[in-house]
């Protein structure tokens, strides 16, 4: 298996990237032979029968053996790459028993995962174990999305209405989940991110150039570091709403990821099996950033330094912004235990815990005066992630 | 046509006479109310070219927002107004009627023989509806913010939710619709004309390919507009009754949307490519002083391109959640397409083999054609393996390889007969050199633009996209630069054109020395096209039956072109 990146095709890192590349490169090679036997011809002709004075072209004659030959014997390797492409199409629908399932969840323009025991992750963030099997059972909670990985060759289309499926067994690991707090608490050549022990590649080693140049690598961190995480697009058009236009790639903070189609990505990190089970027992950390002495946040600075980190991460700061400027969605600047008054008839009311815990889990039970145009889709969030954001919320107020 | 029949037209005569279509009634009135088919012709040629600048525009800024990461010149929203303004106008204004509508309403009539087409009103009342349409479409995209792409993809364009179009996709189908209606017409007026219309002596077999590959066209439009009709009807009775087809929030199937949508835009692929290999047949044969090598399988394969252009649309959808037994099936079917379109470079490539092989500036376009067409066909096989589609699917390959076919195919096509018809159409050359400069940008730019867009794609960059990851900066830069190219031959092509308008050399009968029977009237025709019905002895590429006085007639002795080389 060559994991390397080519001019045309980027790393291999699941089991059916090889298939798939041998049948790219197979049709490849086959239209390199067409195009130098089509433009060769054409290119000697051209040459050879150059209108020049007193020569005249040649009356055309018939060859009917001819027009047959060249009719017929395409439909050979026709039948061939039809057949191959099939056969591949076809391992790649079949899902091996043993898998992991995962359900996601597309809405514009961010990626919830779900994991066994309903463990939500932290909004477009996707982990899966090595060397494993992983059913992804995918649906829209709006409109058409696509679940696309190119380093997996896997894509399919998110539908709202209907579940879609894909499966892929990812070769090779992109680092450890520990909930840990400092680089010093992980291997070497790793380094902690979001909780979680990351390889890290250096500029100049190997690991560089395997996902570095002509690959990708996601979540970059400086210019000699880069922290590996696949990027997942969305390859199905899902539009941009009005005003929400930052770039994510631009913004140091990263404050425009998830605004708009081109922005709607999830950071893939392949772990170990032993990685993925502490994952599912103690839930999404909090980021590494934030954190002072252990993985569990206490202290509402670390609370309200997770609020922001997951207001940036889940997508609210498409619609809220946090600094008074006016947007599809109400500021959450002087949010905090302001009167707000609704438009579906309910009683105005103080915003507190339990008015934010109700905005998130379900937005459309009171709907705020004058935002009725644009709908908050429904959040779900683990209580110590609410907290944070409520702390969050809090600081904006202050 | 007999040697006698094309003596019949003494050009002198009628040039002092000085009475040709363009001067024969004048004033703008005579020009809206024509019933005459080449005015008409000229009618759809401004709108057409006016919808391809307004088009390149968008193309343009589109391509300088992608030239950097991050914004560049406007938000995401406007970004994506822009890609579908493009698309939209490009597709459904610009290349769809820019053959059949503008050169083949010109030439058609002329090519047969006959005084006009069989319903002269209808076909003014087509340039009307194709108006109206114009006008529906860009309105409705323009007020609307309509920001879907133009393939409207449901239920984001159909609204309730976040973002999207909501009723405005009614009124941009509308416009689609009216103006595949305006084809639909031009449709079946070209095939009376062809069964009836034909000047005596031409039978089937004497009929030019671009004429064969107008015919098949038709046939495709005729058949799969109505099509948008239904669609519309379905939308119209989602919107106001509320009953659920194509949105999930009311039960309705988003897929359904797509199926309908390719059931339309598959065909409307070939309504587009056909008569771009039309326009490739006439240009290779007489600039290779050569009967097209196979002319019945060149033929044939039009007419089969049209009947298995209805049965592939499903290939747009390996990736969109189709079950497995349909992708299969549409699969095999797709590769079939291979077949009729191989047939048609080999045969191109045989009537190459022992020409005379002239490089003038229309035979620069058909070379081009075979060249770009080639590429763009075969990258056609690595998106019909459904393998290796699930990767490119929806990525900058796909584009890529659209691009290839519409711009290297039917664009090229259309540029290489507009070049070739102008001196008939204006009755003035232009100046070949600057066409020669013009024709060597749009070829360069077109491949620097679109082939970095290959490898973008299947390393894995997915297509509307606003921004993008570092690492692909380079390519896109790259395709950037060559639509600025591209940008800079289009304004020398156009100055050309202007140039040959204002001071273009007095262009004779057949200045290319073809054998082509629109080539036996004056340049510009008479308004009743010949002044006497032709009678056809001999095929339009049969160059061995020809005399030199046909080949030649009418040549000025000075002319610097074909003759010289003869
Ligand atoms: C698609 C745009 C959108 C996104 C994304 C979004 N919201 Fe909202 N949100 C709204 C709108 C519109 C309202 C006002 C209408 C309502 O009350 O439902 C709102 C209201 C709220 C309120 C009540 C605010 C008030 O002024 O009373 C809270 C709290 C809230 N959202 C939290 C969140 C959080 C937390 C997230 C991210 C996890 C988020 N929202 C993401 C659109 C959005
Ligand atoms: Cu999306
Ligand atoms: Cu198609």
């Amino acid at each position: 298996m060559n994991p390397e990146p080519t001019i045309q095709m980027p790393a291999q890192w699941s089991t059916i990237a090889p298939e798939v590349d041998y049948m790219y490169y197979f049709i490849y090679w086959v239209s390199v032979v067409f195009t130098i036997g089509i433009f060769g011809s054409m290119g000697w002709f051209m040459w050879k029968y150059r209108r020049r004075p007193g020569v005249k072209a040649k009356p055309t004659g018939h060859n009917f053996g001819l027009e047959i030959f060249w009719t017929f014997t395409p439909l050979l390797l026709l039948a061939y790459l039809f057949h191959a492409g099939f056969q591949g199409y076809l391992h790649g629908t079949v899902v091996p028993d043993d898998h992991v399932e995962i359900r996601v969840r597309g809405m514009q323009w961010n990626w919830e995962f779900e994991h066994p025991g309903g463990v939500i992750d932290t909004y477009n963030e996707l982990k899966v174990p090595v060397n494993k099997p992983v059913q992804l059972i995918m649906s829209s909670n709006d409109v058409l999305h696509s679940f696309y990985v190119p380093l997996f060759r896997v894509k399919r289309d998110v539908v709202p209405g209907m579940y879609t499926s894909l499966w892929f067994e990812a070769t090779h690991t992109t680092g450890e989940v520990t909930g840990c707090t400092q680089d010093a608490q992980c291997g070497e050549g790793q380094s902690c991110y979001y909780g979680n022990c990351i390889a890290q590649c250096q500029q100049d080693s190997d690991c560089w150039e395997a996902i570095g140049e002509g690959s990708w690598c996601g979540g970059q961190v400086g210019d000699e570091t880069r922290i590996c995480a696949l990027p997942v697009f969305c390859a199905e058009y899902c539009g941009a709403g009005s005003g929400i236009t930052r770039s994510a790639f631009d913004d140091p903070d990263g404050s425009g990821r998830n605004t708009n189609h081109s922005t709607m990505m999830a950071d893939l990190r392949i772990i170990s099996q032993e990685g993925y089970d502490r994952f599912l027992e103690v839930g999404p950390p909090p980021p590494a950033e934030c954190a002072t002495t252990d993985a569990t946040c206490e202290g509402e600075e670390c609370k309200a330094c997770w609020g922001q980190s997951l207001y940036q991460s889940s997508g609210c700061s498409a619609c809220h912004s946090s600094d008074g400027s006016p947007g599809p969605a109400p500021t959450w600047q002087g949010l905090w235990e302001n009167q707000r008054t609704f438009m579906n008839g309910a009683e105005p009311a103080v915003a507190d815990r339990n008015y934010i815990r109700e905005s998130i889990l379900n937005p459309q039970a009171r709907i705020v005066e004058g935002f009725g145009n644009v709908a908050m889709p429904a959040y779900r969030l683990s209580d110590n992630q609410i907290d944070a954001i409520i702390a969050y919320i809090q600081t904006l107020s202050e | 046509m007999t040697v006698e029949a094309a003596t019949a037209v003494p050009s002198d005569a009628s040039h002092e006479a000085g009475d040709n279509y363009l001067t024969h009634e004048r004033g703008l009135k005579s020009w809206l109310i024509t019933l005459d088919h080449k005015r008409i012709g000229i009618l759809y040629l401004a709108s057409v070219l006016l919808a391809f600048l307004l088009g390149g525009v968008f193309a343009i800024l589109v391509r300088t927002e992608l030239m950097f990461k991050g914004q560049t010149l406007m938000e995401a929203d406007t970004y994506n107004q822009m890609f579908t303004l493009h698309g939209a106008i490009m597709v459904f204004l610009f290349i769809i009627p820019s053959i059949p509508a503008a050169l083949g309403n010109f030439i058609l009539p002329i090519q047969l023989g006959a005084k006009d087409v069989a319903f002269p009103r209808l076909n003014l009342a087509s340039f009307y509806i194709y108006m109206l349409g114009t006008v529906c479409l860009v309105v409705a995209i323009v007020v609307g913010e309509v920001n879907t792409g133009w393939t409207l993809y449901a239920p984001y364009s159909i609204g309730r939710n976040v973002t999207g179009a909501g009723s405005s996709v009614l009124w941009v189908t509308l416009g689609v619709f009216i103006a595949g209606f305006s084809s639909i017409l031009t449709g079946v007026n070209f095939m009376a004309t062809v069964h009836k219309m034909r000047a005596p002596g031409m039978h089937w077999k004497r009929l030019p390919l671009f004429i064969w590959g107008l015919y098949a066209t038709a046939v495709i439009q005729v058949l799969a507009t109505p099509v948008l009709a239904i669609t519309l009807v379905l939308l119209f009775m989602e919107h106001t009754l509320s009953i659920g087809i194509f949105d999930p929030q009311l039960g309705g199937d988003p897929v359904l949307f797509q199926h309908f949508f390719w059931f339309y835009s598959h065909p409307a692929v070939y309504i587009m490519i056909l008569p771009g290999m039309a326009v490739v047949n006439e240009l290779i044969a007489t600039f290779s002083h050569r009967k097209i090598f196979g002319y019945m399988f060149i033929a044939m394969s039009s007419i089969t391109l049209a009947l298995l252009s209805f049965l592939v649309w499903g290939h747009h959808m390996f990736a969109s959640g189709m079950s497995e037994y349909a992708t299969m099936v549409f699969s095999a079917l797709t590769f079939l397409v291979a077949i009729p379109s191989g047939v048609k470079v080999f045969n191109w490539l045989a009537t190459l083999y022992q020409g005379s092989i002239s490089f003038a500036s229309p035979m620069l376009y058909a070379l081009g054609f075979i060249a770009l067409f080639t590429i763009g066909g075969l990258t056609g096989l690595f998106l019909g393996t459904i393998s290796t589609d699930i990767h490119l699917h929806d990525t900058y390959f796909v584009v890529a390889h659209f691009h290839y076919v519409m711009v290297g195919g039917t664009v090229f096509g259309f540029l290489g007969g507009l070049h070739y018809w102008w001196p008939k159409m204006v009755g003035k050359m232009y100046d070949e050199k600057l066409a020669k400069i013009s024709w060597f940008l749009v070829f360069l730019g077109f491949n620097v633009t679109f082939f970095s867009q290959f490898i973008m794609g299947s390393q894995g960059m997915p297509r509307r996209y606003y921004d993008y990851l570092d690492q692909f900066q380079p390519l896109h830069m790259t395709s950037s630069g060559g639509a600025y190219i591209l940008a800079v031959g289009f304004l020398i092509m156009a100055y050309m054109f202007y140039k040959s308008l204002r001071s273009g050399e007095k262009a004779p009968p057949n200045p290319w020395a073809s054998a082509g029977y629109e080539w036996m009237t004056t340049s510009p025709p008479h308004p009743h096209n010949f002044e006497e019905t032709p009678v056809i002895t001999r095929g339009p590429y049969d160059y061995h039956l020809c005399t030199e006085e046909e080949l030649w007639d009418g040549f000025p002795e000075d002319f610097p072109g074909e003759k010289a080389k003869a």
